[in-house]
């Protein structure tokens, strides 16, 4: 590989100097020649700054809201189901996050600092943050929403957002990887393979917002549930599954073929096969495929509105309950700015915006750092 | 021809399945395994067929029933949209879909090709990495996130154009097709470039060899070679982008204004299909005539966009075959 792109990079180096000896021959055409590029240069880098500096805004307009840590402590409402189990787990991934950076850059200055050192470090800040600054959490990002009145927070929204997430994943997870077995694996042509492939190809097509049709057909209409988080999941496991099947039928086809074969020469069957050297082997490329549409779960809104709905309520604001209703973060951002009428709505959507494309931004990073 | 090869023709199904049951031969509790794993990953993919037909059918039910009592014709090309009064006429329903997407794909979809040419043939090598990067970023951002960013800067910024064009007094405002459009190109550029700049990579590089060989330089090897022979590529590309466009919902509906009539002027506020499909499904009762025919123009949006995938999924597969 390292081999064949050196070799590309030398031709592409001769050819280049070739292209530039041959073009010198006339002056005018090279004139030209460079006139275009730099345009093309320089109108490709400023698009890419124009996205580089909006992202970088984005979040610099948030941190103010999202980073703003408390001396005092918030205090927990009992009526609220959940809420201090929802304030622990935030507070352990907060830490952890900060703790695992500073661990990071620790082991980049000092190279032969051992693992466990930083593993250690690691866990004790993450639990120890958890368990003393629980309630000293960013007001932000722990409060109820608020419809009228400034100050309100996106606590429930974040929480069903994860939420959704892991419903979500828990759907597309078994039903994903186990057609993409069937497909890569086990089918032979068959009528059921081109049938399928169709299905995703349909599925894969579709504006999100005929998802979200079918989810009110189905649940709020049909079965009569009412707006619940089971229906946003179920419609966005349904959404996410072409990009699943794809991506984990393609790692599993990349599964180089001595393996399997010695599997099988040693007396294993096709199924413990697959399941013991096929699945383990191809599992990096199917996780960062299901990291990918966990980044879409964040950013989707569209179909949540109308299987999941744009309310909060206060006693079930932190609950595991399934099937009651709660919007996400993305949802909540449209609201406010279309319906909401408190008058810190500015700045709660620019925090809203900023924790989503944290979000989103470091399901992005962990996805090309598992595929690599 | 290895056993396990997935395109096996029918002596290497049998010699399998032979193989399969030598293997687990005398041990009833592997092949009832085998059989067992074997079912549940059929049943998978029975599931994903049933969700996806109970999908096609659920909408086919409601949509159909709004096309028998509007008619096609109506829902299409009728001048009101006013579910209250019993009117589906979906004109500037679809004429703004089509508007905005095509708008999009213009100002949107052409600048991302030529960024992609010069990230594929002409970037510094160190650069190119991070420009993806930043551009894989961007094309995840939420749509709702570029939504708030119009509403809170693209639409006033387009307020003061339009009196600027029109004067202070015509009736013209920042919502509209024109705010819409730009929108939705900034939203489809990364996409469309991270698309076309993955078509161009995959041209051999004997090719642009070949064409420096002749003498060409890197910027006509690049326009007459590289992106020649990228072309289906390319337009597979540029129509997921139209695709995204015609299909987005939140982010054009916080900036289009929601007037459910054809405007005058790009500075008007008008509606798209799926705009009005979220606004009126909230006050829509099932099984009346209004939901009915929101359904109906989900239908046209689902045809719509299916025709178009599954024709570049065809010429996509072609590239695919042709190149490799």
């Amino acid at each position: 590989m390292s081999a064949s792109s050196s070799s590309a990079a030398a031709a592409a180096a001769a050819a280049e100097s070739s292209a530039r000896s041959l073009s010198r021959r006339n002056r005018r055409g090279a004139f030209f020649e460079v006139a275009l590029s730099r345009t093309l240069a320089s109108g490709s880098v400023g698009l890419g700054a124009l996205y580089a500096l909006g992202l970088a805004w984005l979040v610099a307009r948030g941190a103010g809201k999202v980073l703003r840590f408390t001396s005092y402590a918030t205090p927990i409402d009992p009526s609220i189901d959940g809420e201090a189990r929802m304030r622990f787990f935030l507070a352990l991934a907060v830490f952890g996050a900060l703790a695992w950076g500073v661990a990071a850059g620790a082991r980049t200055l000092v190279p032969r600092l051992p693992r466990t050192y930083a593993r250690g470090f690691i866990a004790a800040v993450a639990f120890g943050g958890a368990l003393l600054f629980r309630d000293h959490l960013p007001r932000f990002l722990i409060a109820l929403p608020t419809e009228t009145t400034a100050g309100g927070g996106v606590g429930p929204e974040l929480f069903n957002t994860l939420y959704f997430a892991a419903l979500s994943t828990a759907m597309t997870l078994p039903i994903g990887v186990g057609a993409a077995v069937y497909m890569a694996r086990f089918a032979r042509a068959s009528a059921l393979v081109s049938v399928l492939r169709t299905a995703l190809d349909t599925l894969a097509s579709l504006p999100s917002i005929v998802y979200g049709l079918f989810g009110f057909l189905v649940f709020v209409v049909q079965m009569r549930l009412g707006y619940s988080l089971f229906a946003g999941a179920f419609v966005l496991a349904l959404l996410n599954l072409p990009l699943v099947v794809g991506t984990t039928e393609e790692s599993l086809r990349a599964v180089p073929r001595d393996l399997e074969d010695a599997s099988l020469a040693l007396g294993a069957t096709r199924s413990q096969t697959v399941l013991r050297v096929t699945l383990p082997y191809a599992w990096p490329g199917i996780l960062s495929a299901l990291v990918l549409s966990i980044g879409r779960v964040f950013a989707e809104s569209a179909p949540l509105i109308m299987t999941a709905g744009t309310t909060i309520s206060r006693a079930t604001a932190f609950s595991l309950d399934p099937f009651r209703g709660g919007e996400t973060l993305a949802v909540h951002l449209w609201y406010v700015n279309s319906a909401g009428l408190s008058p810190d709505r500015a700045d709660v959507s620019a925090g809203t915006a900023a924790v989503l494309v944290v979000l989103v931004g470091l399901t992005n990073l962990l996805a090309a750092r598992l595929a690599r | 021809m290895s056993p396990l090869s997935p395109t096996a023709t029918a002596t290497d199904g049998r010699q399998q399945q032979q193989q399969r049951r030598g293997a687990a031969r005398g041990r009833p509790h592997a092949r009832l395994h085998d059989a067992a794993v074997r079912a549940a990953a059929i049943a998978c993919g029975v599931v994903v067929v049933c969700a996806t037909g109970a999908l096609g059918a659920f909408l086919a039910r409601a949509g159909l029933r709004g096309v028998r009592e509007v008619g096609i014709g109506a829902l299409v090309a009728g001048e009101t949209w006013k579910p209250e009064a019993g009117a589906f006429g979906g004109r500037a329903l679809v004429l703004g879909t089509a508007a905005t997407a095509l708008g999009a794909l213009l100002a949107g979809a052409l600048p991302a090709l030529l960024a992609a040419v010069w990230l594929v043939e002409l970037a510094p090598r160190g650069l190119r990495r991070g420009y993806r990067r930043v551009m894989e970023m961007a094309a995840a951002v939420p749509s709702v996130v570029y939504g708030w960013l119009a509403l809170v800067h693209l639409v006033p910024a387009m307020a003061s154009l339009a009196r600027a064009l029109y004067g202070a007094d015509a009736e013209v405002g920042g919502e509209g097709l024109a705010a819409s459009t730009v929108l939705l190109s900034i939203m489809i550029a990364p996409t469309v470039m991270l698309l076309a700049s993955d078509a161009l990579a995959r041209v051999p590089f004997a090719h642009r060899e070949a064409s420096a060989a002749l003498g060409a330089s890197r910027l006509q090897t690049a326009f007459r070679v590289t992106m020649p022979s990228a072309w289906r590529g390319l337009v597979v590309a540029v129509f997921f982008g139209f695709a995204r466009a015609a299909g987005e919902t939140m982010a054009v509906q916080m900036v289009i204004g929601g007037a459910r009539r054809v405007p005058d002027n790009p500075f008007q506020p008008t509606t798209t299909i799926s705009t009005q499909i979220v606004m009126d499904m909230q006050n829509a009762a099932p099984d009346t005539p209004a939901s009915d025919a929101l359904f109906s123009m989900a239908l046209v949006l689902l045809v719509v966009s299916v025709a178009v995938v599954l024709f570049t999924r065809a010429l996509g597969a072609r590239a695919r075959r042709g190149s490799a």
